[in-house]
């Protein structure tokens, strides 16, 4: 388990390599540069800018030059925000991605698994096909329509939470956000643990026991369960990168300084390093997440092995 | 940029213009009215400030609170009018040479004293190539040898800013300019600790090291999502200043904005989302706010493409658009119709018009056909139109093409860019019509002058006029501001005859501000308030 363990950390600096080495083609290759704006900079201010970034130099040697800060720890200074290194705007927005993305999966995974084991164990009953009409429409409504309801009942007709804003330490800015988060992540969860434990219910060694006289409350904690999480363990990973990376509607709707909106505006401010750096981060979360979810495997299923 | 000597009897007039102190624009709270016991004050100010270092502000945000917490020789009163900042008086010695005195007692943020060196500091460090401002070459043309040293051919200490006693500071301009006052009310010009940059470097700005001189300090300064400043009260008019702390949220997306305002998070909404102003009009008649603003929304047209270098195409293109409809149906939000560069509560120049303006719109039409087939340009003929992806650039995007389909039969072909991609092409040119905006930096004509100007990093139209330009120069000579006025009322008549771009739109602010917000003036079109002026009735 710990050579497997090293052995996938160890893969992830050539995946990272890679994906640091294309992403930095690609974002010096689009159209526009960080310095473009509606006044035109003129050439002299231009080659003082690009001086200060290193921009004078040959693409190679920028790259270079990049991967030489990286390795010191340093991801740069933002094109955008003059103020700040973006090393400063990585840890100031994923504190806050972690809470929401965090705390949304748990919910969502916590309620999402107990109302899928509910359902499956009263498959075809009205119950069953009430949550599953309402996990689908949690599917098909779009975070922005599903944000702004939330915010017109809960912060407008019923001024009950603050209908955007952060704040590290008021729990109430963090209701809505999480909310919705966990509403969009809440349905996949809930269906896959559903079909997932109705089919591992009517397998042999489900039967078995339930011959044996085994009570159905201890068939399914003790049995059916593990097996049946192997399939919501799988969405988990994917899931748990797009509540961080692919937030910007949430962290948009209720103005979140979290991850999504730097990555959104870092692109389309051309803020290479800031685009870079998130791109970084968001790979080694993505490995890590895949890892975990490889190594839960291994928890939950006894014919896996590393 | 820099311009001749003026003329020995230009010289014999010697201004010397002295001004008293005058009575400071702080919050002047009208007789009758109760104030909140807390003078706490909320606002959005859309999108994250890119910088609070004055010297590298750019966008209308990061100056908005650039304004708060820095103050030059002069500042800006909540009517936009220009009022003495930490200059108590000043006189123009000669056409292109002014002395300032600074006030007794005016200091900054940590309380040392404000001396006439720090803002030599402070202007040398905003043109210092070494800053790399973007901003820089904007207002250096304006200070003697500020674009050669913007552009690093002469060193700081040739700019025409000096410390002639600690409370003296003596500007030059390279040629007479009648806005000097308004311009260095921007906060680029104001004084900067040294000693605090020396300290902390580029972290400077941030809370707990910055060191202002502005009404307010930072106290707080969360990344995207607030920026909170706390009243400063060693200011030197911290007696008139009534707010003890206001909140700039960082809130880009305007239905949030709208939305946190209804919720009573926030008490103004930075701006309106399109297509929302006359719904909210109707539902907050007393917050709803909508005062013109010194911006003209236009089209560039690329004058050096094969068919739009034809005027009577450009001038066909232009008639044909119907502003009152676009300004009353399209956008709906209180926007004035413009057919010139210059446009309205603009100083410097008078706003000029077309004679087509008036006409009835067939008539219009036809002269508009008549012109297209001189130019051999037929019904059917495409047109390439290039805007940034925006719902409010979208509809009057697809207005305008319908116009130029429906009246003159040409057909438009749209393309739909990314932001930056647009600008990249405006910029090289790689473009016949696009959409293009642009907001005064400074209340003068020459703002707006510089878009038609030929050489000028602004103009994207590529056009130019010498008689224009010739007009333009000789304005910036004159001391006279009434033939000033002329002369570049003249130019800018003379430029827009050739049609270089199609004025459209003149920009309003269009915002909601709760009622018990007080200091707010509509009439402010350069929107450059100061929380200064701002009080919190009793509510």
């Amino acid at each position: 388990m710990w050579k497997y363990t090293l052995r996938r950390v160890l893969a992830t600096v050539p995946a990272l390599l890679a994906v640091i080495t294309i992403c930095y083609l690609m974002l010096h290759a689009t159209p526009g540069g960080p310095f473009d704006t509606e006044r035109k900079v003129s050439a002299a201010v231009l080659a003082n800018l690009q001086a200060k970034y290193h921009l004078e130099l040959p693409l190679w040697q920028q790259y270079l030059y990049y991967l030489n800060s990286l390795l010191h720890g340093d991801l740069g200074a933002s094109f955008r925000y003059a103020d700040w290194s973006v090393n400063d705007l990585v840890a100031k927005a994923l504190p806050v991605s972690l809470t929401i993305g965090g705390l949304s999966m748990l919910i969502a995974v916590a309620l999402g698994v107990s109302l899928g084991i509910w359902a499956a164990l009263r498959q075809n009953s009205a119950a069953d096909y009430l949550l599953m009409l309402l996990g689908s429409v949690g599917s098909a409504v779009p975070s922005f329509v599903l944000g702004p309801v939330l915010v017109m009942v809960f912060a407008i007709w019923l001024p009950w939470l603050p209908s955007g804003g952060w704040s590290d330490h008021e729990v109430r800015f963090w209701v809505l956000p999480i909310a919705l988060l966990t509403l969009i992540n809440l349905s996949t969860v809930g269906r896959v643990m559903r079909g997932s434990l109705i089919e591992v219910m009517s397998s042999n060694f489900i039967r078995t026991a339930r011959a044996k006289g085994l009570p159905m409350r201890i068939v399914v904690l003790r049995h059916a369960i593990r097996p049946a999480l192997l399939p919501v363990v799988s969405v988990l990973g994917p899931l748990a990168i797009s509540s961080i990376t692919s937030a910007v509607v949430t962290e948009t709707l209720f103005s979140i300084p979290g991850l999504g909106k730097l990555i959104v505006n870092g692109a389309s401010n051309r803020d290479y390093t800031l685009v870079l750096g998130l791109v970084i981060l968001v790979t080694l979360v993505a490995v890590l997440l895949n890892l975990l979810v490889d190594l839960a495997y291994a928890y939950l299923d006894p014919k896996i092995r590393y | 940029m820099q311009k001749s000597l003026p003329s020995l009897s230009l010289l014999s007039l010697l201004l010397t213009l002295a001004c008293a102190a005058q009575s400071a624009g702080a919050a002047s709270v009208p007789a009758g009215v109760a104030l909140a016991a807390k003078q706490e004050w909320v606002r959005s100010n859309g999108a994250e400030p890119e910088t609070l270092d004055p010297a590298l502000a750019e966008s209308v945000g990061a100056n908005q609170i650039t304004r708060d917490l820095f103050e030059g020789l002069t500042a800006t009163d909540t009517s936009g009018k220009t009022v003495p900042g930490v200059a108590e008086s000043w006189k123009q010695v000669n056409p292109t040479t002014w002395v300032f005195t600074l006030r007794k007692g005016a200091q900054f943020s940590n309380g040392d004293p404000i001396s006439a060196e720090d803002f030599v500091y402070g202007w040398r460090r905003y043109l210092d190539p070494k800053t790399a401002s973007q901003y820089a070459t904007t207002l250096a043309p304006f200070i003697l040898n500020g674009m050669d040293v913007a552009e690093g051919k002469k060193p700081v200490t040739e700019l025409g800013v000096k410390a002639l006693t600690k409370d003296q500071l003596e500007v030059k301009t390279p040629f007479p300019v009648a806005f000097l006052l308004d311009l260095l009310a921007n906060t680029q010009f104001a004084p900067i600790h040294k000693a605090t940059i020396d300290k902390f470097g580029k972290d400077w700005t941030k809370p707990g090291n910055m060191v202002g001189n502005g009404a307010f300090m930072l106290k707080e300064w969360r990344v995207n999502s607030a920026v909170v400043l706390e009243k400063n009260s060693r200011y030197w008019d911290a007696k008139s200043v009534v707010l003890t702390k206001v909140s700039f949220l960082a809130i880009e997306d305007s239905n949030a904005d709208v939305k946190m305002f209804q919720s009573g998070e926030t008490d103004m909404v930075y701006v309106l989302p399109p297509g929302a102003y006359e719904q909210l009009k109707k539902s907050y008649p007393a917050e709803i706010k909508n005062g013109p603003m010194l911006g003209l929304r236009f089209y560039a047209l690329n004058n050096k493409d094969p068919m739009m270098k034809d005027l009577r195409v450009r001038k066909a293109l232009s008639m044909v658009i119907d502003r009152d409809v676009l300004a009353s149906k399209v956008t709906a939000d209180g926007q004035i119709p413009a057919y010139g560069v210059v446009i309205k509560g603009i100083a410097g120049a008078d706003v000029t018009s077309y004679d087509w303006a008036k006409w009835p719109m067939d008539k219009r039409v036809a002269e508009a056909k008549k012109l297209l087939a001189e130019a051999g340009v037929r019904p059917g003929t495409k047109i390439s139109f290039t805007y940034n992806t925006d719902q409010y650039h979208k509809k009057m995007a697809i207005f305008a093409a319908s116009e130029w389909k429906t009246k003159l039969g040409l057909e438009t072909e749209m393309d739909n860019l990314e932001f930056k991609v647009l600008i990249k092409k405006r910029h090289d040119g790689e473009f016949q019509i696009a959409r293009h905006g642009w907001i005064a930096d400074y209340n003068d004509a020459t703002t707006f002058l510089t878009l038609v100007q030929c050489d000028s990093d602004a103009n994207d139209n590529k056009n130019c006029n010498r008689k224009a330009e010739e007009l333009i120069n000789q304005g910036n000579q004159t001391l006279d501001p009434v033939k000033r006025k002329a002369l570049l009322t003249e130019a800018a008549r003379l430029v827009m005859e050739d049609y270089p771009m199609i004025p459209l739109l003149q920009y309003t602010l269009p915002r909601l501000l709760k009622s018990y917000v007080g200091g707010y003036f509509e009439s402010n079109p350069m929107d450059h308030f100061r929380s200064k002026d701002f009080y919190i009735i009793k509510h």
